[in-house]
């Protein structure tokens, strides 16, 4: 069932276009980034991106701050929107369920699907970063790098906290996922259920950045998914990413078990 | 829609919800352990704490929007914003202090031989040695140190206990200092130490006529064991800019050349007797004692013009025949003319009218 | 003889509307059975039913001797079903998709499934296209994808809504065929169709919905068995009326109904008095016929309240 799903959703190729999509953006930052030698002044712009035209091991980082505000998300939603929904509106979900495949097992293994292509997708771009990034900019492989703090870290220590954050910023996107395949199994419509995603996601970033939701902002989706950049500081500030880690974690088992039981119980007329 | 468990499957989510809610408001309501201190052994215990070594994580919450943000952007930021702040203590005069930023830091370390400031995002590092007088920096924000300052001419008149609180999962000792001076703009200082150690664990401090805190700054997070050396010391990375800091006493020397002489500052103003500061150029006064305080510092005319300005565009200024002034929460902000004297800046922790009366004095003019 | 299919007072409310009100279905292995109703009468809903689709809101589906839809992950493996026109990935080919839906259920080996796949394309006839991706297919070709994906578990039960939808007159008669080798071959056939002569054709027992209610089931057999009439076809009405006074029921042209269930003896009293005949059949009401007078009016139309 679950390789089913993985089937699916990597033999489409609207997964892989998506996919090369996202990686447009870090792609073209980059080429702009060294033909101008313009670094985002301090305080501004993407974190990472000014550090990298010193240490292009840095440009994963900086691929993927560029992309998780917007386009990251909207992926997922697409996707996460499109899992119920789509086979709902496609006419496949009847079939699915006749065959049968249990409504339980279906989701789970929709949620799988989901996860997998977010990892995917996260592991690609920091991937095609770190290509563009030590093609384009100067690599110093051996200096390892600076951290955050202004600490020199090795090689090793790079890579381990650049891998940490590529997983950290996979979680980060399982909330979202979680709403959109929730949302999915609201409706038959995939728009509607990618889009519902994506309206809680802005609705969740304005609320951050008003001094009046202050008090329910520790409880905001994406109020943690900067906290990557934790990771370098030296010592690692552990606080906002366990944080970020345990909110994905309620978000999903919450939006999960809503959406088992409006599933499970659910009539399934497309 | 009825039967096949659609009821009592949206049930567990309802229940599973309404707990994860009910989770944190749990956990707040968690009561702190009170002590029977008095507040005079109370303040002690705080003043005493200064080779409590500790890490931790603190949170400061300024409401002083100051009109120099041009000027000074740091100070103001400081003040104004809600600062996140990490800090590894070991001692009065080793420790560090992180600003984190979502994108990147500025660490504060310091040594008995100066600072190191080091800003992420410019790859700067900057030394500057030890200085009397300096402008508001990071560790002066951290709970302990502030609450630490805020005490420490408390007289036991001014002190009264209040009620206990958990910050950072620890029991804190409520302490309330009203001062006493008349011109202060004040209201109290709430500051809640660590039951164990005297740590201030959370500083309140509340301007007269105001309902919210002008600065709030706690402790989320406290570890109390002294961090390693190697996590508080700092070396410039490979790559960084590495610079001099300017001397803060620089500015005010260059001034003071100019101004008037040491002997022409009062005694006393607005009811504040004047107290030396070591180290500080004469040129610079400083009146009154604990936490209501009153500066007098010459100001070049370049420096002079902007914060003039400043001063002028502020909506909230008071404007009348005795001069503009402004108070951004308790901090009252004057620029005075002294004929042939130069140019003053009058600034502290006193209300307009002190103010007022503080510039009459220094021009001569009758109050 | 055991039942396949069984619903006791099955009921489906939408909010106030009863959508399916009480009906009880009863087909029997070695049944073909017709699921005639005009569109909207609840067909569709009761099918989804039978499937799990739709849970009902009152009543209980047994498939198979076991209760749905709890034992559906036991049941419907070995039920194949079309609903409401094939779905498929159109990204995918036919025996791609087929795989798929194979894999997604329980059963069904994973080493015998490229035969099994290649076995049910050759028996709908797409034996050739099984490669070429689905968006490319023509309706009927789906159609008949569909119905192999109906087939790849070798179902003891066939639930099969309008199979027939979008197919040539020869892909209608290519699937009849399919549907009666396939009956010959033990399996049980549920066809929810609003096609009167399909189910003519194909049906052993029938079941006529009207808006929610079921108001008939019963053997093709019975219903259309002989009236006790005969037909006559004669040029010349008025003479057998004449001969035959009293016993003609109707009249209709060259169209003459007569009581009496044994033609040969109303042959012989009309060519003993001379008129001539040109045909004599006994007289069994069509499934229209049956159909119409158990069935009020149209769902489609909505009278004025």
């Amino acid at each position: 069932m679950i390789g089913v799903e993985l089937r699916k959703t990597f033999g489409r190729p609207r997964t892989w276009v998506t996919i090369a999509v996202l990686n447009a953006l870090p792609v073209l930052v980059a080429v702009l980034l060294r033909l101008t030698d313009l670094a985002p002044r301090p305080g501004e712009g993407p974190p990472f991106l000014s550090a990298v035209l010193t240490n292009g091991q840095l440009y994963p980082l900086a691929a993927l701050a560029i992309v998780l505000p917007l386009f990251l998300p909207i992926a997922v939603a697409v996707v996460s929107g499109d899992a119920v929904a789509g086979e709902a509106q496609a006419g496949t979900l009847r079939y699915l369920l006749a065959r049968p495949a249990g409504r339980t097992r279906l989701l789970v293994a929709k949620l799988v699907a989901v996860l997998a292509f977010v990892v995917v997708t996260v592991v690609v771009v920091a991937a095609v970063g770190y290509l563009v990034g030590t093609l384009l900019f100067d690599a110093r492989p051996v200096a390892g790098g600076t951290s955050v703090s202004g600490t020199s870290l090795t090689p090793e220590e790079l890579a381990v906290r650049t891998l940490m954050a590529i997983g950290y910023v996979a979680v980060s996107m399982l909330g979202v996922a979680a709403f959109g395949l929730f949302f999915s199994t609201l409706t038959d419509s995939p728009l509607a259920a990618a889009l519902g995603a994506l309206a809680v996601l802005v609705t969740s970033s304005l609320l951050f950045t008003l001094d009046a939701a202050s008090p329910i902002a520790p409880y905001l989706p994406t109020r943690y998914w900067l906290a990557f950049v934790d990771l370098f500081r030296d010592p690692v500030l552990w606080r906002d990413v366990v944080r970020g880690l345990a909110l994905q974690g309620v978000y999903v088992g919450v939006l999960l078990a809503a959406a088992w039981a409006n599933f499970t119980t659910k009539d399934v007329t497309s | 829609m009825s039967g096949h468990g659609r009821g009592r499957r949206w049930a567990v989510v309802a229940a599973l919800v309404a707990v994860l809610c009910a989770l944190p408001a749990v956990v707040a309501a968690l009561p702190a352990d009170d002590a029977d201190v008095a507040a005079a052994d109370l303040r002690d215990a705080v003043l005493a704490s200064g080779g409590v070594g500790f890490s931790g994580y603190a949170v400061s919450a300024g409401g002083l929007s100051l009109p120099v943000s041009d000027q000074l952007p740091a100070v103001a930021d400081l003040l104004s914003d809600r600062v996140q702040l990490r800090v590894w203590w070991r001692g009065e005069d080793e420790h560090r202090v992180d600003v984190v930023g979502a994108a990147g830091e500025t660490g504060v370390h310091t040594d008995p031989a100066g600072t190191w400031t080091w800003e992420y995002e410019s790859a700067t590092a900057e030394r500057t040695g030890p200085a009397p007088l300096t402008l508001p920096a990071p560790p002066d924000l951290v709970p302990a140190s502030l609450g630490r300052r805020l005490l420490s001419e408390a007289g036991d008149d001014e002190l009264a206990r209040i009620g206990a609180r958990r910050v950072a999962g620890r029991d804190a000792l409520g302490l309330r200092l009203v001062p006493a001076a008349a011109a202060s703009s004040v209201a109290r200082v709430d500051v809640w130490a660590d039951a164990a150690t005297g740590l201030p664990l959370a500083v309140e401090v509340l301007a007269e006529g105001a309902t919210m805190p002008a600065l709030d700054t706690r402790f989320l997070d406290l570890d109390l064991a002294v961090p390693p050396a190697g996590v508080v010391a700092f070396d410039p990375p490979p790559g960084a800019r590495v610079r001099q800091g300017a001397d803060p006493g620089g500015l005010l020397r260059e001034a003071a050349d100019r101004a008037l002489s040491p002997g022409r500052l009062p005694a006393e103003l607005a009811g504040l007797p004047r107290r030396t500061l070591e180290g500080a150029p004469e040129a610079v006064g400083l009146y009154g004692r604990g936490v209501t305080l009153l500066a007098v510092a010459p100001v070049p005319g370049r420096l002079a013009a902007g914060v003039r300005s400043a001063l002028a565009a502020a909506p909230d200024a008071v404007r009348d025949e005795r001069g503009t002034r402004i108070a951004a929460g308790p901090l009252g902000l004057m620029l005075v003319d002294a004929p042939g004297a130069g140019t003053f800046l009058l600034t502290g922790t006193v209300d307009l009218d002190a103010l007022a009366d503080a510039a009459a004095a220094l021009t001569g003019a009758p109050s | 003889m055991s039942s396949v299919v069984v619903t006791r007072g099955l009921v489906k409310q939408y909010g106030r509307v009863r959508a399916v009100d009480g009906i009880d279905l009863d087909v029997r292995t070695g049944d073909v059975y017709g699921f005639l109703g005009a569109n909207g009468s609840g067909k569709t809903t009761t099918v989804r039913m039978l499937l799990g689709l739709v849970l009902p809101t009152r009543g209980e589906v047994e498939l198979l001797g076991e209760r749905m839809p709890r034992a559906g992950r036991r049941v419907l493996p070995r039920v194949g079903a079309l609903i409401e026109g094939p779905a498929h990935h159109r990204h995918l080919s036919g025996a791609a998709n087929l795989a798929l839906l194979d894999a997604a259920g329980p059963g069904g080996s994973r080493r015998t499934r490229r035969r099994r796949v290649a076995e049910v394309l050759d028996q709908v006839g797409l034996g050739g296209v099984g490669r070429r991706k689905v968006g490319a297919y023509s309706l009927g070709m789906r159609q008949r994808l569909g119905l192999a994906g109906a087939l790849l578990r070798r179902p003891e039960l066939l639930v099969l809504d309008e199979p027939t939808n979008g197919l040539d007159p020869q892909g209608i008669s290519e699937v009849r065929e399919l549907l009666l080798d396939l009956h010959r071959g033990g399996t049980t056939v549920f066809l929810s169709s609003h096609l009167l002569a399909e189910v003519e054709q194909l049906c052993s027992r029938v079941g006529v919905l009207d808006r929610g209610r079921l108001v008939l089931q019963d053997e093709m057999a019975h219903l259309t068995a002989p009236t006790g009439a005969t037909v006559v076809d004669t040029p010349a009405p008025e003479r057998v009326r004449a001969v035959l006074d009293g016993r003609v029921l109707s009249a209709d042209g060259g169209r003459v109904v007569v009581r009496g269930a044994d033609p040969a003896e109303v042959n012989a009293l009309l060519v003993g008095a001379g008129v001539p005949v040109r045909g004599l059949a006994l007289q069994r009401p069509t499934l229209e016929e049956v159909v119409l007078a158990a069935a009020g009016t149209s769902a489609d139309r909505v009278e004025r309240a």
